[in-house]
């Protein structure tokens, strides 16, 4: 597969953004416009080819090896085309992506996906705190896309988010669902304490959770469809990735009451 | 000029077909009868764009694995003059006759770069309570109704380029062997996809003629095909022993498939030919000025 790869060199002194590196990006510079660009975030700035060994020929994958998370912002703004990252990643990976795919062969650290409003984020390892949550000055978290994490994620997970769906295969942290406006958060191993705190609008939907806030109201078992409309789309959008079908009936939690209240957890029906 | 297979005589004549707008829309039940039971409600009264508003139909039942739920489900076809005439149209059948059915739900039933709004209207029976699911690019409500909820897909796609008024004219000498015949020929046609048959049982018995001695009344009886009146007017197409004429009309998705629809009911119709007393098949046709869609006997047998 023809693309660039970047082999970060040694533990940087500074944190390094990676923002705005990506497929398409480079493929319109020169090797030399490349090595040049700046990377770091301190007064001196960091040249990309003295962070990182690069090799390859720009193409519609990018290669990011011996990542560390001291790297910021990778992805950020992808609008089409690979990033394949081989290690951990800092703070606001997959941030504003329109498109494309990031592939994380390590750990995420928080806001993961903030403001993302398409594309598709797989996590082999755990994500921090605030995926896919609202960053200072946004109206809204994550708005569109699809963002699988094979690990745990950390607290407040979906923050403000509007669109897009989150499927973790292990278990979320404290208060998934915050203030959730509208979108899918699929835990597989479970939602942590109090979830959904003044969530408008939204599905939580898991095997469990640990704690309810007093506020959300059991509206009885039900038969979905829109489970079933889920459960198809995410097998044809993931395939093998898809999380494992509800059962046929689940318990509908509604809530946040202490607002509109037309959110929803959805746990199988004992 | 006309042509004879197996009995039957086909007239070296065209049908004339209209240009219309159209559109696709998938209806899930629990089971395949409710599915079946909703699509054949939102149908109704759908047989004449003139007197209906709409040309609606059956096109074909779906699998569980063919509808965007897993469940069983039935493709339903809807025409219209234009995407203007269609809106209220989708509105009130999938609003009185979806909406309504125990376990129903609704979906896109037709892909195309144009849409039309499918739950757009439906949507506010919700009163507020109603909330929407994004999935990819398709935003699905979520109405809340007595069983459970009623998801709609918020739009269908819609084609500017259908096909309105194919057709075919059967003639024969038993009334009887004349409706078993046409109706072999709609089973024919049933199999072809993005057509639907939209008169009922998909036979026409009351072919029209343009105007009319009333005014107001935009059609009136064919009394050139009228066996009753053979003789008495000024014309007559029926030879001394025909006893009867049902028509079959099509509508389409596309033009293509109107032109298979004809070549399968043409087939069904010479397959069984002179034995059930076919005599005659021809079209039905204005001079070739009116409709933008001609379909050639000769070429599609």
């Amino acid at each position: 597969m023809s693309g660039l790869t970047l082999r970060l060199k040694a533990p940087a002194n500074e944190r390094l953004t990676l923002k705005d590196i990506t497929p398409a990006k480079l493929a319109a510079l020169s090797s030399h416009e490349i090595a040049r660009l700046n990377v770091g975030i301190e007064k001196g700035g960091v040249a990309l080819g003295d962070a990182f060994d690069i090799s390859g020929t720009p193409g519609d994958v990018l290669t990011i090896e011996g990542a560390a998370p001291t790297l910021d912002f990778v992805a950020f703004g992808l609008d089409s085309g690979t990033i394949r990252v081989i290690g951990d990643v800092g703070h606001y990976a997959g941030r504003k992506m329109t498109g494309g795919k990031l592939e994380i062969q390590g750990s995420a650290g928080s806001h993961l996906a903030s403001g993302a409003t398409g594309g598709m984020i797989h996590v082999l390892g755990n994500a921090g705190d605030n995926l896919g949550s609202i960053v200072s000055g946004d109206r809204f978290g994550l708005m569109g896309g699809i963002i699988v994490v094979e690990g745990n994620i950390g607290a407040r997970a979906g923050e403000k988010m509007r669109r897009g769906t989150v499927v973790v295969r292990g278990k979320t942290g404290a208060g998934t669902g915050t203030r959730m406006i509208g979108g899918t958060i699929w835990a597989e191993g479970g939602l942590g304490p109090e979830p959904g705190l003044m969530m408008r609008r939204g599905t939580l939907i898991a095997p469990t959770v640990d704690s309810l806030l007093p506020t959300f109201v059991d509206t009885g078992k039900h038969d979905l469809v829109i489970v079933r409309v889920l459960a198809r789309y995410l097998k044809s959008a993931l395939g093998q990735l898809a999380p494992k079908p509800m059962p046929l009936f689940v318990r509908k939690i509604g809530g946040d009451t202490a607002t509109i209240g037309r959110g929803e957890i959805l746990l199988p029906a004992a | 000029m006309s042509k004879t297979v197996n009995g039957v005589a086909i007239d070296d004549t065209f049908a004339e077909a209209f240009g219309m707008s159209g559109t696709g829309i998938i209806i899930t039940a629990d089971t395949l009868k409710w599915a079946r039971i909703a699509a054949t409600v939102a149908t109704g009264f759908g047989t004449s764009v003139i007197g209906c508003g709409a040309e609606c139909g059956i096109d074909k039942e779906l699998s569980p694995d063919e509808t965007p739920d897993g469940r069983p489900g039935v493709r339903i076809l809807i025409f219209g003059f234009s995407p203007d005439a269609l809106v209220p149209q989708i509105r009130n059948r999938i609003g009185q006759c979806v909406l309504t059915s125990p376990g129903s739900a609704c979906y896109a039933g037709f892909k195309a770069d144009k849409t039309i709004g499918l739950g757009k209207g439906p949507r506010l029976f919700g009163d507020g309570f109603q909330t929407a699911k994004k999935l990819g690019g398709t935003r699905y409500w979520r109405v809340p109704v007595m069983d459970g909820e009623f998801v709609i897909e918020e739009e269908t796609g819609l084609t500017t380029d259908a096909v309105g008024g194919g057709n075919m004219l059967i003639l024969g000498t038993d009334r009887a062997g004349l409706l078993e015949t046409a109706e072999a020929a709609v089973d024919a046609i049933a199999k072809v996809d993005d057509v639907i048959t939209p008169f009922p049982g998909g036979i026409v018995r009351s072919g029209s003629k343009v105007g009319a001695k009333y005014a107001g009344m935009f059609a009136s009886t064919n009394d050139a095909f009228c066996p009753t009146l053979r003789g008495t007017v000024k014309k007559t197409e029926l030879a001394p022993d025909t006893l009867a004429v049902l028509e079959i009309v099509i509508d389409g998705l596309t033009s293509k498939a109107v032109a298979d629809a004809m070549r399968a009911g043409l087939k069904a119709v010479t397959d069984v030919g002179a034995k059930r007393g076919v005599t005659r098949i021809t079209a039905g046709n204005y001079g070739g000025k009116l409709g933008q869609h001609h379909y050639h006997l000769k070429d599609l047998i």
